[in-house]
């Protein structure tokens, strides 16, 4: 692999009234060149706090940071003139116009005036926003806006382009129509690392990813292969019986031998198996036995979701809610 | 050389956003002409009475209103500063290549030339009511007010930087203001005020700049104190300015 970033035991913590708070601990990534890596984990994960040491916004407390062939922690400037970033917050002065805002980006980068705005008017045609290229950026909707970020973080043609939370607050319509754009800035050679807390994001988009928790690696690898090698097939299953019944089932259902993992999900239990197909049969057959009616029977394929679940014991779509990140 | 062009680049950014922001512009033209026009009728019957300055109550008022303007405008400069902050535009900035002190600078040079442009209206403004016009004074008081809003800036900016949000940000600097613009005598002399008022007012460093501009306008050079305004203010700018780029390199390294 054509490695373009890579760290090694990345470390931060950031003092706080109860003492320092550990946020990255000892993270360590390889990225290709030429890869969509995703870093997917709950608010609070670290997700932001790693991407900010890679684009020189923080300092790294520990460990070592490489992107395009520089060392970040000594040569913060090389780094910035190699990347580009798109922050959550997206950063666009509201009361200029799309070009006059991808204009000055471009020349802050050191371009001149000619190269800069002929550069603004491709940028524009490649992300769909000629037609409100001199309307103030106040005026344009969400999705509009998410694009005219991203073409401020290419505007320099940069190897890596970071981008933090995407499709944060886009509906899922402007979403699909980011991701396709950032397919195609895969495809003109750009790599891209983004963060998402997404799973159908991380799922879509990236070629591999990694998925943090408190600070840590959890786990890494292609969205294919991690819900292949770590989740089985789900089965979800609804009981026509009140809550007794359910834990009766769980208990049962536990100490089969083809299941890996049960877990109560609303009204029903949700369980990871070996091989969804001949494990379908087994269990009809098994609660028959023990007179336990059902109500509904299904075989799901695994998520990124079940990933999370049964590497931490927790949903992404319930861990860190209420964190500083979600705060900010 | 890039320093020089990346300040350029964001001074001409920040003149745009103040130039097609217009309620600021509004309230920036109006303030300083509604002070003269409704705050220096109230003192026509001042002048002459003990403790007013020499001259006309005009020469006393209007450089108070540059002072005041001066004051003013640098010091709420944080206020986008936090704005920029929350929407993201330093972030982007601190990302590209460009110059640090660029970013710091630049906004500052363009909110003294709005501010030079704001004190043309009231010297003229005030020509129209009958102030006497010296120009040498004023042009050596143009460098006076350039320092103490520059240094109101960079204190201004600073502070925004450390606070980072507005409803702190908005406490100190009012905080800071309002006894720092009543003991300087911006709008009525401190000369007419009790003995502790005019001994606290000499700690107070609007003050020299409010005293030397009064002198300024009506052409005094000599006077003792024009030399102290920039005995104080010189000194005091550079240690704000320091300070202030060593916050900013820390927040924007």
């Amino acid at each position: 692999m054509n490695t373009i970033i890579s760290t090694t035991d990345l470390k931060k913590s950031f003092g706080s009234k109860r003492g320092p708070i550990e946020a990255v601990r000892g993270i360590s990534i390889e990225v290709g060149r030429g890869e969509i890596f995703g870093f997917l984990g709950p608010n609070g994960a670290g997700k932001t706090t790693t991407l900010r040491m890679l684009t020189t916004l923080l300092p790294i407390d520990s460990g070592s940071a490489t992107v395009a062939g520089v060392d970040v922690a000594s040569q913060p400037k090389l780094v910035r003139a190699r990347i580009g970033y798109v922050s959550q917050l997206g950063g666009a002065d509201d009361l200029a116009t799309g070009r006059e805002n991808l204009i000055l980006q471009g020349r802050l980068y050191g371009g001149d005036l000619a190269s800069v705005t002929a550069r603004a008017e491709t940028l524009m045609e490649i992300l769909d926003l000629t037609e409100f290229a001199d309307r103030r950026v106040k005026t344009y909707s969400g999705g509009q806006r998410r694009r005219l970020d991203v073409a401020l973080g290419i505007v320099h043609e940069p190897e890596v382009l970071f981008l933090d939370e995407p499709s944060t607050g886009l509906d899922p319509q402007n979403r699909a129509n980011l991701w396709e754009h950032v397919r195609m800035l895969q495809a003109r050679g750009t790599t891209i690392f983004l963060t998402t807390h997404y799973l159908e994001e991380a799922d879509a988009l990236c070629d591999r990813l990694m998925i943090i928790d408190h600070g840590q690696i959890v786990i890494e690898g292609s969205p294919r292969d991690l819900k292949r090698e770590v989740a089985g097939d789900a089965v979800v299953l609804n009981l026509h019986d009140s809550d007794s019944v359910v834990a009766r089932a769980r208990t049962l259902l536990t100490e089969q031998p083809y299941v890996r993992e049960v877990s109560v999900e609303g009204d029903g239990l949700r369980l990871y198996v070996e091989d969804g197909s001949t494990a379908l049969p087994q269990l009809m057959r098994l609660l028959d036995s023990e007179r336990i009616a059902i109500k509904s029977i299904s075989l799901s394929e695994p998520t990124l979701d079940d990933v999370f679940l049964r590497k931490t014991g927790r949903s992404l779509r319930d861990a860190g809610t209420n964190s500083k990140e979600d705060a900010a | 050389m890039k320093t020089i062009r990346d300040i350029g680049l964001l001074f001409h950014r920040y003149t745009l956003q103040m130039l097609r922001n217009p309620v600021w512009l509004f309230v920036g033209f109006s303030t300083p002409i509604l002070y003269l026009a409704l705050f220096t009728p109230l003192l026509k019957h001042f002048a002459g009475v003990p403790g007013f300055p020499k001259g006309s109550v005009l020469d006393v008022f209007l450089p108070g209103i540059l002072s005041l303007l001066a004051f003013a405008s640098g010091s709420s400069m944080g206020f986008s500063t936090i704005f920029e902050l929350q929407t993201g535009v330093i972030e982007r900035f601190r990302v590209t290549p460009a110059s640090r002190f660029a970013i710091l600078i630049g906004p500052i040079l363009s909110g003294l030339m709005m501010m030079m442009v704001f004190d043309t209206v009231v010297v003229a403004v005030g020509y129209g009511f009958g102030f006497q016009v010296h120009w040498l004074g004023l042009l050596l008081l143009a460098v006076l007010l350039g320092i103490l809003a520059g240094m109101m800036a960079a204190f201004s900016i600073a502070t925004a930087l450390v606070t980072k949000d507005i409803s702190s940000f908005a406490a100190i600097i009012n905080g800071i203001n309002l006894p720092l613009l009543l003991l300087a005598g911006v709008l009525l002399p401190i000369s007419l005020g009790p003995l502790w008022m005019r001994v606290i007012a000499h700690f107070n460093p609007l003050y020299y700049l409010v005293q030397a501009s009064r002198a300024l306008a009506v052409g005094s050079f000599s006077s003792p104190a024009v030399w102290q305004a920039f005995a104080v203010l010189v000194p005091l700018c550079a240690v704000v300015l320091l300070w202030a780029t060593r916050v900013f390199r820390k927040a924007v390294a």
